[in-house]
Order: structure tokens, then sequence, then C-alpha cells
């Protein structure tokens, strides 16, 4: 006489079964199950390319002025893109490489130190320009107790958020820095537990919380990553090697309007504020003054001397290189021909040198 | 004793059947996303040459464990904590009924308030150390656990309450040898339930507050781009997770069974 289904052995089910759906929708969540439709070049809406989906880096603020201009005045129209899907960032689960690496995206704004490990382990992808010519990283600290070298970080409570929790340690190895020494505490994307003393340090960008902070009139100290042995660009476009081989055009055009998109930021850091704040990051809730700021400081990292003689995104071999020794110092061994592709953005300005500013 | 064996047989083949289905289920779903690839999308094979297979195998297995035991202790401290503060309220309640009545519509609301949104409230109060995991662990476990309490306190039979009453005992002793005895496959149906809960609520506290254990190291993995370990952290914590629930569960059959072959069984 065995019962049908008891009552409670029913619930037990459901529980477990909930559980492993819970499970693998967090799975999903992580970068699983993409729509094939954005990630493709499906010309279906009659476009020359169709629509593409770009994964930023962090969050729809100024750092992406480019990409708003880009949108705003139909570069990538004027390119043959249908439309161009800006997926936000920031959180472990909306990286770069997996993104490309389960086709939910096509291109992402990445960085060597992301892109680095994922190539090592087997995904065949590449940068293939730089936005950011230096390290935007910087650890900023209250101007009361500044933290103005990696050795002072030591037993103190830094915020990492867990996106940048590898530039921080390549930081730390740069320096030849114990772990163990310093408290890293899981941060998100607002920096308040620095502002009422929570923690001691906040890695961020320069263009962005030292200014934000400054701006609520928390004081503040910036110690930039690029003036302790980490070299190392940022924003960078990151494509499948597929994409280098099989739609070199497509990515020749796209990159022709980011070019254009970036001038135009360069140009007007006042209106990039209003496009972040008021249009494509309204959500934010940015103040405007405060953008515009970021948007000043952020020339400084796009624009160099490099940039003015061989154009926007271009790297030279010697940035290149400081870039291979920076990620050894981290511990990842990469060759830069594994890392880097230059060959397509020198191409564009060989074939449109009326694009370099 | 062969009647405990038998209702322990009873609640285990269906269990082992489950984690069977989890494996079939973790197949199917790569399976059916393609998409997923093979370099994010780990099979159970390629999580048991990861942990077992390679020559780096020794010290992954070494991490796990590492963040494993952090994990169990924060789950563990919550679990405790949660389950006791919802014995403690849950008897007040059946005690005190105007009590219940103001406090019930509060806690089911506090309950309603994602977990995450509270973290940073939490973490300011309770600090960014065990403390905080704990207690996050503590608050999954608390609410459902409170609320299947007290409807086990309140079945207690009529009749035998009014027969203390009608040898002169008070509310507490009616409390104490009644609704108690009665309410233990609730109390024990909780326990089970909560296992999941504690494990849930500490790695969330650990991913938000203090920065270590599984809940940060599966999500660390992710920007290093080692979808192995995170693969291999959910399959250990959904394991860990079945077999605690398992051991709850066996000791909920050997108490139970002390109080006859079907008792708790027909709620």
């Amino acid at each position: 006489m065995t019962p049908a289904l008891h009552r409670r052995e029913f619930i037990r089910y459901a529980a477990l079964a909930g559980f492993a759906v819970g499970g693998t929708g967090l799975f999903a969540a992580c970068g699983g199950s993409g729509s094939a439709g954005s990630s493709g070049g499906s010309s279906a809406d009659g476009s020359k390319f169709g629509s593409v989906a770009v994964q930023l880096s962090w969050i729809k603020n100024i750092e992406f002025a480019g990409e708003f201009f880009a949108l705003e005045k139909g570069y990538y129209k004027e390119a043959g893109f249908g439309s161009v899907d800006l997926v936000a960032g920031g959180a472990a689960g909306t990286g770069v490489e997996a993104g490309l690496d389960t086709g939910k995206i096509w291109i992402g704004m990445s960085a060597p130190q992301l892109t680095a490990p994922a190539v090592l382990n087997g995904l065949p992808a590449k940068i293939v320009g730089a936005t950011y010519q230096k390290n935007p990283f910087c650890i900023v600290s209250s101007a009361a107790k500044p933290i103005n070298t990696p050795q002072e970080m030591a037993g103190r409570k830094i915020g990492v958020q867990d996106s940048n929790q590898l530039v921080f340690g390549a930081l730390l190895d740069a320096n030849d820095i114990d772990p163990k020494s310093i408290t890293v505490v899981p941060a998100q994307f607002d920096p308040s537990p620095l502002a009422n003393g929570e923690v001691d340090g906040w890695v961020s960008y320069v263009t962005n919380e030292p200014i934000t902070l400054a701006s609520k009139g928390f004081t503040n100290h910036a110690m930039l990553f690029a003036d302790f042995n980490l070299p190392l660009v940022a924003e960078t476009f990151t494509v499948k090697q597929d994409t280098i081989d099989n739609e070199r055009d497509k990515l020749k055009a796209f990159l022709i309007a980011e070019i254009k998109g970036w001038q135009d930021a360069v140009a007007n850091p006042a209106e990039s504020a209003l496009l972040a704040a008021e249009v494509y990051g309204k959500d934010q809730h940015l103040d405007v003054a405060e953008q515009t700021e970021e948007a000043k400081a952020q020339i400084g990292l796009v624009v160099s001397a490099d940039t003015k003689a061989n154009g926007l995104f271009t790297m030279t071999q010697h940035l290149v290189d400081e870039n291979i020794s920076a990620l050894k110092a981290a511990k990842l061994d990469i060759a830069a021909g594994d890392l880097f592709d230059l060959s397509i953005i020198n191409e564009i300005y060989t074939e449109r040198p009326d694009l370099k500013i | 004793m062969n009647a405990s064996l038998r209702r322990i047989g009873r609640f285990l083949a269906p269990l082992a059947i489950s984690m069977a289905l989890l494996f079939a289920l973790w197949y199917l779903f790569l399976a059916a996303f393609p998409q997923v690839g093979p370099r994010v999308g780990k099979s159970p094979t390629d999580v048991w040459s990861y942990l077992f297979g390679g020559p780096a195998s020794h010290t992954a297995r070494a991490n796990l464990l590492e963040n494993l035991q952090i994990t169990l202790r924060d789950a563990t401290i919550g679990f405790v904590a949660g389950i006791g503060a919802a014995l403690i309220v849950s008897a007040l309640f059946v005690l005190f009924s105007t009590l219940e009545q103001t406090l019930l519509p509060i806690a089911v609301l506090l309950r309603s308030v994602p977990l995450v949104a509270m973290t940073p409230i939490i973490v300011l109060v309770f600090g960014r150390g065990v403390a905080a995991a704990a207690v996050m662990a503590g608050i999954v476990v608390f609410f459902p656990a409170l609320v299947m309490i007290m409807a086990g306190l309140r079945e207690a039979p009529r009749q035998a309450q009014e027969l203390v009453e009608a040898y002169g005992g008070n509310r507490w002793s009616a409390l104490r040898m009644v609704a108690i005895p009665s309410a233990l496959p609730s109390v024990f149906a909780a326990a089970r339930i909560s296992v999941p809960g504690a494990l849930i609520g500490a790695l969330i506290g650990e991913w938000l507050g203090s920065g270590e254990g599984l809940g940060s190291s599966l999500i660390k993995a992710i920007p290093r781009y080692q979808y192995n370990e995170l693969w291999a952290s959910v399959a250990v914590v959904t394991i860990v997770s079945i077999l605690l629930y398992a051991v709850v569960g066996v000791l909920e059959n050997l108490v139970l069974a002390r109080f006859g072959p079907d008792a708790g069984r027909s709620s």
C-alpha cells in the first residue's frame, strides 16, 4: 500500500525543483542565453550591417560620451548599422569577454587585464583599439587621511568592485604588496562607504568618483595606478577573432563611427555631459555640472601626443609593450600578438587620414 | 527501529532521485543553450576533472574547501539564530495573541523587502565580518520558519489543551506539554526548508558584505574567466545544501518515529 504522492513530499519536490531552476537561472543571468538577433549581423532591418549589441564597461555615464554622440548624430547609421544597442555594464555578470563568448554582444569596451585572462583561457578574442590611452584607475581617499602610495594601503580597508578585482590585484602585484596586508571590501557603484568612513580607499576612475565626491563636499585625494607601475590602457574595443577575420569591413565601419563620436565628445565636453545626464544615462540621475567636469578630465585620458599624431584609439608599439609588461607583473603572461591587433585601426587611418584630429 | 528505517528510506529515496535529476537538468541546460559555449558553460564532467583530474586540482580543491568552510560557518550561525529566534517569537505570538496581531503584519512586510536592498543597511549596522553574513542568513531563515512554526503551534489539539487547563495548568504549561510536541513536524519542516535558505543568505551576505567565502569567490571568478571555478562552486554549494537537507530530514524522521509510525505524515 504505497500511498500516492503525499502533500509534503510534493512540497519537497517543488522546493528542490525550485532550487534547481533557481540555480540554472543564476547561470543564465551570468551570461548564458543570449538573444541571437542582436549579436550577429542580420540585416533584417534593411541596413548594410544590421544591428549590433555593444557591451559597455560601466553604467551609462560620461565614460561613453563618444558612443552617445555616435548614436545622437547618427554616425552608426551613416556607417551602415541599423541600430546599435549599448548594454550597461559594471557588474561581474556583464563582462565583455563572456558576452562575446556566448554571442550576446558583438563588440565591447573592456581592458587588457580583463581580456588577457579570457584569451589565456582559450577565448579567441583581441583588442583592436584603446579609447583611454592612460590608465584611468586610481585609489581615491579622504584628503584628511590620504593614501599617497600603494604601500600606504597596508592595514587599511579598500573598496573594490567585482569587475575591478583584477586591476586592483595587478596594482598590488606590480608594487610587490602582500594582498593579505590589505582588507578588501566588496564595493558596488555608489562610493558612499568612502564618504561615510566605512572604508579608507575606493577603486575608481580618476575622471569619476573623485569629481562626484568633491562636488558633494568630500575633499579627496586620488592616487593614479598609472603613476605606480601600471600603465594599462582602458576602454579598449574587444572583439572575437572571427570578427577580425570575417567581418573586417563591418568592424572598420563601426570604428569609424566611434572615431567621429569621440572627436565630437572631445570637442564638446558640455554637450557630452548633457547627452550622458539627460538622454542616455537619464536613469542614473547624473549631474550635468559634475559630468562636464568629468568630460573635461576625460580628454586627458583619450587624447595624447601619440593620438594627435596617429589618430584616436591607436596604440604605439611602446604603449603595447608597456601594457604587456604590466600584465606580466600581474601574472598574466601573454604575447602582444595574442592580445592586440591594431592593424584594423591603422588601416582606417591610412585609408582615411582626414579622420585624424 | 524498523519503522524509523522505513521512514528514512521513504525520505531519502526521492532525494537521491532529485539529485540525479539535477545532474540531468545541468546537462540538459547546456544542451538547450549551446550558445553558452564550452568556455563559459561547464558540464559536470568538466567540473569533475577540474576538481579531481588535473595537475592543479589539488589547489583548486583546497581553495574551494577553504571558502566552503567560511560559507558553512556563516550559514550555520544564521541558521541556528534564525530558527532559534523563530521558535521564541512564535511561542510568544501564540501565548500573547495581541502581540501577534500587532507584529506579524510588520514581519510579513519586512519579508517582502528584497534582501539585496537591505544589505547596505545591514552592513552598516553589523559591519563587514561574520555578523553581517550570518544576519543575512538569519533573515532568510527567520520569516518562513516563523510562519510555519506558528501554524504548527496553532494546530495543537484543543481537547488536550483544555485537559491541561482542567488540571490547573496555565497557558505556559499548555504550550510546553501540548503545543510544542504537536508542532514538532512543523519545526522540522521549517528547519529542512531553511537549509538552502540559510546558504543563499550567507552567499549574498558574503558577496555584498564580508567579501570572503564562496559567495565572494564565485563572483570574483567571473572577471578572471575562471568558469570552472564558478561552476564547481555552484555545484558544491548545491550538493552540500542537498546533503544538509537530507541530514535534517533523517533527524526529523528519527525523532518523529518516536511519536508513532505516521507522526507528522498526514499534515
